[in-house]
């Protein structure tokens, strides 16, 4: 997947690129308006991150460009935007943006979002899901690791759902905040700390593989795989 | 711009002044012509009386003959007196005519009146009055009297009368603007003093009121106005500027962290450990800059009425279970029960609802003593809805209870809990509130904290 990046903030433009392409994409990053225009047309790209606030040709002029052009116009486009006011936000979805992220954003939330725009796995659909030795059964909702039934409630089931499906990647306090409780605002991280503490003891603790892993200052991470170094 | 209001108003003094002594003037110039016509045609009548007597009595005829000036003398003599006196066949008796007028002889009337006395004007083209009688000379003969006068200075003197009334009209009117402008440019003093107070008005300096005591009473509404504009500039502008000075503030605290100990990491080198030790210190530090940021931005959207609430309609028992749910572990954690028993509805924005809760319960689990509960519920106080969050913990202190609402107030400074709390969650719970049209309040009780949200019933 080829993402285009149009950001002239040097520090943001490098971080982004870098950050994209360790987490496997291809990334291109256009410093100004009229080449990310210019390499939006010429290389096959499948997703543009666009900064609102750009020299000469600013992201709503390269947004309505890109859409008025045949080969770009149903190109994703998630914006970002340094102003968090209604009107920007209304604007690049009125001009046909499909996201947008209010910096300063947390770069796993972006990493979500791209991966939801691109609607691409690893999200995992499946009706039965294998983490290592666990398995759940979607349907029934039941959690059975080396074939021992995990008791879990409704919400530590939810959370462990939300982490499984997308196995391996790191997910933000916020957003598994939203995805399990709906609640869409910057709460108190102590209480998703306190959830996952809650889900570790009755899915990690007794058993010596580790399914759930802090990555500090991120998030958290469902997988078997142990990276190392993990606190 | 319009044009000078002094000048306006002084205009239409005049005017008002011009008009309405011209008008006064032209009526008593009018009495007074009238009334001294009045008595001139009397006096003519007289003088007729007069020739009538003279002769009706005996020697008349003599008189007529020999004496005819005797009959000029009776109108004092004056030159524009004219007697004719004719027989019954028109023979002239007398005829005193100096100017040599020609002027019309009505038919005698036996007693004549006002109406009888006729107008004609005289060859110079003054106006003048002429009446006819019989009499019957020295007691027997007929004869056919006829007096006329022309009234030259008369007419020289309604002429004076008139010029006088014509000065006098424009003197007053001059007068009169003259007195407006004088009266406006002291009744407009109060306005410049606005003026001045206005132009001495810049940030910092917004605070100053308007003294309305020597102002008329006319002008004290729009004092009032400015005044509490001048108020509202004022609070707004404090907040304004604290709002900076406090964020400035806050500020210095995770971005002397950052600096500090990137730059203690930098100066030797040091395992990959330490450096990712450094780095997710610092990405603590800046998610708490950041929630800072996120958090003061919404404050001051919400002030400026920026953040429209999507009302709708909620079930009060749900969104508790949803919020108990959420703080579960938490609560599990610090050995809290979490209690909530509500039903009915609330009109209100799902988000900004929950937010304000969440803020609520996080500092009601954080401060409550372990093994006790914290109580979640909701009732109805007339036309107020509240939802109140109960913990039992250390009371509030009666000097932090006023300040508990205001951004970056820790009741606890100790630095432990601090470094958690950005001081700006109670602060986003009363804005929510503001928002709905509510507020929030803080009820402490013998050894319980009760925090509540009190919203419009509909």
């Amino acid at each position: 997947m080829h993402i285009l990046i149009i950001e002239d903030e040097p520090k943001t433009g490098d971080y982004l690129q870098r950050g994209l392409r360790e987490c496997g994409f291809t990334a291109s990053l256009a410093r100004n308006g009229r080449d990310g225009l210019h390499l939006a047309s010429e290389e096959q790209i499948d997703l543009v991150v666009l900064d609102v606030m750009l020299p000469r040709m600013n992201g709503w002029e390269v947004l309505a460009a890109l859409r008025a052009r045949a080969e770009t116009a149903q190109l994703p486009v998630l914006f970002l935007t340094a102003r968090d006011e209604v009107q920007d936000r209304v604007r690049g979805l009125e001009l046909g943006a499909d996201d947008y992220l209010v910096k300063p954003f947390a770069f796993v939330e972006l990493v979500a979002r791209i991966r939801t725009l691109l609607r691409r796995g690893p999200v995992r659909e499946d009706d039965l899901l294998h983490i290592g030795d666990m398995e759940i059964d979607v349907i029934g909702r039941k959690v059975r690791r080396q074939g021992r039934v995990v008791l879990l409630t409704a919400q530590e089931f939810n959370l462990l759902y939300l982490l499984a499906r997308r196995e391996g990647q790191v997910l933000s306090r916020a957003l598994i905040a939203s995805q399990v409780w709906d609640m869409n605002f910057d709460s108190d991280t102590n209480v998703i700390d306190a959830a996952i503490r809650r889900l570790r003891r009755k899915l990690d603790d007794p058993f010596d593989l580790k399914l759930i892993h802090t990555r500090r200052g991120m998030g958290y991470v469902c997988e078997a795989a142990s990276r190392e170094p993990h606190r | 711009m319009k044009g000078s209001l002094t000048l306006r108003v002084s205009l239409a003094f005049v005017l008002i002044v011009a008009f309405s002594a011209a008008g006064l003037g032209w009526y008593l110039y009018r009495s007074f012509v009238d009334e001294i016509v009045r008595r001139d045609d009397h006096a003519l009548l007289g003088k007729l009386r007069q020739v009538q007597q003279l002769l009706g009595s005996p020697g008349a005829q003599q008189l007529v003959h020999e004496r005819p000036q005797y009959f000029r003398d009776t109108m004092s003599g004056q030159e524009n007196s004219l007697v004719r006196i004719a027989d019954a066949t028109g023979q002239m008796l007398l005829d005193i005519n100096a100017p040599g007028e020609r002027y019309p002889v009505p038919p005698p009337v036996p007693a004549p009146s006002r109406a009888d006395v006729k107008a004609w004007t005289s060859s110079a083209g003054y106006p003048a009055q002429v009446v006819s009688g019989s009499a019957r000379l020295g007691g027997e003969r007929p004869v056919h009297i006829t007096v006329a006068r022309v009234y030259a200075d008369r007419t020289a003197m309604f002429h004076r009368y008139r010029q006088q009334i014509v000065i006098a009209c424009a003197l007053g009117a001059a007068l009169a603007g003259l007195l407006a402008a004088l009266m406006l440019a002291h009744g407009l003093r109060p306005l410049r003093a606005i003026a001045a107070h206005a132009a001495l008005v810049r940030p910092g300096r917004l605070d100053g009121q308007i003294d309305s005591t020597s102002v008329p009473r006319e002008l004290q509404p729009l004092i009032t106005a400015l005044n509490a504009m001048l108020a509202r500039l004022h609070d707004g502008y404090t907040r304004l500027s604290g709002f900076s000075a406090d964020l400035a503030h806050e500020f210095r605290t995770p971005v002397n962290n950052l600096l500090g100990q990137t730059q203690v990491a930098l100066a030797h080198p040091r395992s990959a450990q330490e450096y990712e030790e450094l780095l997710a210190s610092n990405v603590e530090e800046l998610e708490r800059l950041s929630g800072m940021v996120d958090s003061m931005l919404f404050l001051a959207r919400a002030q400026q009425d920026d953040v429209v609430p999507v009302r709708m309609r909620l079930s009060v028992g749900e969104e508790f279970a949803r919020m108990a749910e959420f703080f579960e572990g938490m609560a599990e954690e610090r050995e809290l029960t979490l209690q909530h028993a509500a039903t009915g509805e609330l009109q209100a924005d799902a988000q900004l609802l929950r937010r304000a809760l969440a803020n609520l319960l996080s500092n009601a689990i954080r401060h409550a003593h372990p093994g006790t509960v914290v109580r979640l519920a909701a009732a109805a106080q007339g036309s107020w809805i509240e939802l109140a969050v109960t913990n039992a913990g250390d009371p509030i202190g009666e000097r932090d209870l006023p300040h508990l609402f205001e951004r970056f107030y820790r009741a606890d400074t100790a630095r432990s809990e601090g470094a958690r709390s950005t001081g700006l969650g109670l602060s986003i719970v009363g804005a929510i509130m503001q928002l709905h049209g509510g507020r929030a309040e803080v009820r402490p009780g013998p050894g319980t904290n009760t925090f509540v949200l009190l919203f419009p019933a509909d």
